[in-house]
């Protein structure tokens, strides 16, 4: 890890369920749970702002001591969103060992303009922002650090240099960025525009002409005959 | 030109109900920032198009605009002054539905300030409240 551990404070859930946990957030908690190595699961509340303010630094681990007992150190795990899908309003943390080799997702911090990116048009897209790593819980970075300054068109996973003590899960052939040219948009004529409009789609189900559908009917009916003459 | 499929099983749909809230396509996953709704709403294969436009244009290449819905729902309208029955009336468009936190639009590759302008040029396009939301937190 870059830095030291944060420390945040937890306090025991008594009461469970969603009118609970909705009270807690209101008061400005976020519910949580502590899970793992064989011990039983621990249902606490974090306070959210700090929470949220340490998980937006990029930090995967947490020293979390629950009132009256002693500090653990935990992974977060997972997160769960609001209905308008990006404020946090669970938090899953798994007990760990600083020894534990886990796979985390690591944030990619890119930096550096290629040369390609300077063309007219030519648009630099991140196609991932984070990457899945193994390693030891103590040297999970809250970031890596990718320079791009002499990338190509392509620049895929294998090519990010990890820190020492890092491996790569994430498929080796996973494009991170490259850099796409936005075409200049063709002004299509209003005679055109129009009979595009009218155009419509391909129905499978649409019914046949009679013809051919007698014509089939037709061939679908010999072979059953034959077989009863036979 | 509006949106539309290029092929369907069925020539026309029911109208069907929009409830509730978007549990699919909620956050921005392949650009940097998004267009989120905030309402449920068929959003119309020519209302995408003149987000695009809109967008497109204040961007000049700028940029790349992601489409996150498609209007795959075709739209019957019994035309003015109809008696009522006859069966369903012709498909009049396609609309996309969008229920509340439907990421509509995603842009990458500009800046902040830059995708926020964009926006919300876009959002005047639209028939429902909008707002602008970044990549959410991973972990």
């Amino acid at each position: 890890m870059s830095k030291e551990t944060p420390v945040l404070t937890a306090q025991r859930r008594e009461r469970f369920g969603t009118r609970y946990a909705r009270r807690l957030r209101e008061s400005g908690r976020l519910p949580a749970v502590i899970y793992g190595h064989g011990a039983d699961p621990v249902a606490v509340s974090l306070d959210a702002k700090e929470t949220i303010t340490t998980l937006k630094h990029g930090v995967h681990v947490l020293n979390v001591v629950v009132e009256g007992g002693k500090a653990e150190t935990c992974l977060v795990k997972d997160l769960q969103f609001g209905f308008l899908g990006d404020d946090v309003v669970h938090v899953d943390l798994a007990r760990v060992d600083l020894d534990e080799v886990v796979t985390v997702k690591v944030r990619l911090n890119f930096f550096g303009q290629p040369e390609s990116a300077r063309k007219p048009g030519a648009v630099l897209v991140h196609a991932v922002n984070d990457v899945e790593v193994s390693c030891k819980v103590r040297e999970i970075p809250s970031d890596i650090k990718v320079d791009i300054s002499n990338m190509e068109d392509d620049f895929v996973a294998s090519q990010i240099k990890l820190p020492a003590g890092l491996t790569l899960v994430t498929p080796p052939n996973t494009m991170v960025c490259h850099v796409e040219i936005v075409k200049e948009e063709v002004v299509v004529a209003p005679e055109a525009a129009v009979a595009e409009a009218a155009a419509e789609p391909e129905v499978l189900t649409a019914r046949k002409d009679k013809e051919g559908e007698e014509g089939a009917a037709a061939k679908d009916a010999k072979p059953g005959k034959e077989a009863k003459e036979g | 030109m509006s949106l539309l499929p290029k092929r369907v099983k069925y020539r026309k749909q029911q109208r069907g109900k929009l409830r509730g809230n978007a549990t699919r396509g909620n956050y921005v996953a392949f650009g940097d920032f998004g267009l989120q709704s905030l309402e449920p709403h068929w959003v119309s294969g020519k209302q995408l198009e003149a987000g695009r436009i809109a967008a497109q244009h204040f961007l000049r290449r700028q940029g790349k605009l992601y489409i996150r819905v498609f209007p795959d729902k075709p739209i019957s309208k019994k035309p003015l002054e109809t008696r009522m029955g006859t069966g369903k009336a012709d498909v009049e468009y396609w609309a996309a539905r969008v229920k509340p936190g439907t990421i509509l639009f995603e842009i990458a590759g500009v800046p902040q300030e830059l995708a926020k302008q964009a926006f919300a040029r876009i959002a005047h396009k639209m028939p429902v409240r909008c707002r602008f939301v970044e990549r959410r937190l991973a972990v």
